[in-house]
């Protein structure tokens, strides 16, 4: 036996866990939820073919398009973080006392649950909390509404919290990518007179537009999927379906009694489709790049 | 003159930064500061500094003694233990045949795998959830540990078949010259030269699934197994809580994440920066 037929035996053998898991764990699940939306499974014996009846009713009787305005507005958090993220980031770069610590500290929400800071908003936020005895204490009473109890209010907290939540991360991603900028060219731009603003938005942000994309791209990706435990804990969903969204409807679908597995598992393909779109963006851009690399 | 000037600009950039570094660490002083409080000391002023001569420890005793607080620690623990390993130990072996052993389909085995990495958990939950109960799995640390897994092991192997693939071949030649076998290399060879990235896997890895509440919440009901954020999450949602207790609860639960991060921080701040990981 050849060494290089070894190799390969060896090659094969070694990616068969990683293969068995992601057949059962992941892709047959995927099919499994694309196969059921197409049925009015209950999880145990009711299953039959009901074709597109599942989506009908999601887009005609159900709180879908509420969902669906819940997930645009909360997407509004992504510019807020990528503007604040990058001013984070040229302020870290100037490398002034101490930067090292704060870029530490930058990043620090990141590490808490968001089971943890979702309740601290939900009290800062609460009737009778820190952020209101402070308005009333400035004679604000008029702002200090029950934040929580009203739709518009209450995906303004969301907003707010995704975006103090996120600012660390897009700013550690934004300084990364700026640290392959070659410090010349920003001194050179210094000696020219370009001053802060100038050397940010015709140096530093051209020169690190793939990695701004990344950003944007992982964060909106993140906004539809990775927020469920910040809605749960801050508003559940509520009040209604006023601050839910896609993914935290399939939770809620989830424990229903009397439960449609069906819609859920078409509400997980219409969220798949999103993503897909916003993946296959993401891989453009990076095709873009590297061929004008 | 410029001196000057570039002096003022540097203090305010410092200033802007203690500014940041306050309102991202004022949030945990709070809940730290209450969790000192009774619950009547909180209702007067939840801003003051508390009651030094009566610390409210109880909060903390209360936790630890009725709400076992402890026990949910040893279950997330157990969970993102077995889940690092086995995204190491699979992970490992994987990235090396996809950058090293060089096989019939493996390049389209690797795209396949890499694809799926996108696809939240939401979605495939439920049929996991189904296909779980049916094996008796529900209610266990596997189900977790499984579902973690088919999340995880993507994004990990992106991770560090990039970094085994700057691992020079000529090394790997020399040590089968000196009769390494596959084990050897990997152990020798493989696992040494791509330390960063295995610690950072680890590191990231131990933060996300500690932090992690939708997978554990679906698939673990049981009291006496579910983790600490699930058991917290459904502290919190009783409107009617003491928060000054919910809080001391709390600031155990962010602990050991904390820490985690405090020791290895160089490392993930690395990685990001990478543009390892979302």
């Amino acid at each position: 036996m050849s060494w290089r037929h070894i190799k390969s035996i060896q090659g094969i053998l070694s990616v068969i866990p990683v293969l068995f898991i992601m057949i059962f764990i992941r892709f047959y699940p995927i099919l499994a939820a694309i196969y059921r939306s197409f049925t009015d499974w209950d999880g145990l014996y009711r299953n039959n073919w009901v074709g597109l009846k599942n989506y009908i009713d999601i887009f005609t009787n159900s709180p879908f398009w509420t969902l669906l305005r819940n997930n645009a507005v909360l997407l509004i958090s992504v510019p807020l973080q990528i503007v604040l993220g990058l001013f984070v980031a040229v302020l870290l770069y100037e490398e002034v006392a101490g930067w090292q610590f704060f870029r530490t500290i930058v990043y620090v929400p990141q590490i808490i649950s968001a089971v943890i800071i979702g309740y601290l908003f939900r009290i800062a936020f609460g009737l009778d909390g820190p952020i209101n005895l402070v308005l009333r204490k400035l004679s604000l009473d008029f702002l200090a509404i029950e934040w929580l109890g009203h739709s518009a209010s209450a995906l303004f907290v969301l907003v707010l919290c995704l975006t103090w939540f996120s600012i660390g991360w897009q700013a550690i991603v934004i300084l990364g990518g700026m640290s392959k900028i070659s410090p010349d060219v920003i001194e050179a731009a210094t000696v020219d007179g370009a001053n802060f603003w100038q050397r940010t938005f015709y140096i530093i942000v051209p020169m690190i537009s793939r990695t701004l994309e990344y950003g944007v791209i992982m964060s909106m990706v993140w906004t539809f999927t990775g927020i469920f435990a910040f809605i749960y804990s801050i508003t559940y969903g509520g009040p209604g379906y006023e601050t839910s969204t896609i993914d935290y409807m399939i939770y809620t679908k989830f424990y229903q009694a009397s439960a449609n597995y069906g819609f859920a598992c078409g509400l997980a393909v219409i969220l798949l489709i999103i993503i897909l779109i916003l993946t296959i963006a993401e891989m453009r851009f990076t095709n873009k790049v590297s061929e004008w690399e | 003159m410029k001196r000057l000037k570039q002096k003022i600009s540097r203090t305010i950039i410092f200033l802007l930064l203690l500014f940041l570094a306050i309102s991202n660490l004022y949030p945990l002083v709070f809940m730290f500061i209450n969790s000192l409080k009774t619950h009547t000391e909180y209702l007067k002023n939840p801003f003051s500094l508390p009651n030094f001569q009566h610390l409210a420890w109880e909060n903390y005793q209360t936790m630890i003694s009725q709400f076992k607080i402890f026990n949910l620690f040893k279950n997330t623990f157990i969970i993102s233990t077995f889940t690092i390993i086995f995204i190491l130990l699979f992970g490992i072996i994987a990235s090396y045949a996809f950058s090293k052993l060089k096989f019939l389909g493996s390049d389209v085995i690797y795209f396949l795998i890499i694809s799926s990495m996108f696809v939240p958990v939401q979605v495939t939950i439920i049929p996991i959830y189904m296909l779980f109960s049916k094996l008796h799995l529900v209610n266990t640390y596997w189900s977790v540990i499984l579902t973690y897994l088919g999340m995880f092991l993507s994004e990990a192997i992106l991770l560090l078949t990039a970094a085994f693939r700057g691992i020079p071949d000529e090394l790997i030649e020399a040590a089968e010259l000196d009769g390494a076998g596959y084990v050897d290399v990997i152990r020798y060879v493989i696992v040494p030269m791509g330390r960063p990235a295995i610690i950072l896997c680890i590191i990231y890895y131990f933060i996300v699934t500690w932090n992690d509440l939708f997978t554990p919440m679906i698939l673990i009901q049981d009291m006496n197994l579910r983790t600490v954020m699930v058991a917290l999450a459904a502290l919190i949602s009783r409107y009617s809580g003491d928060p000054t207790f919910q809080f001391a609860g709390l600031v155990l639960a962010a602990i050991p994440a904390i820490l985690v991060y405090a020791l290895f921080q160089r490392y993930i701040i690395k990685g990001i920066g990478a543009g390892a990981t979302r």
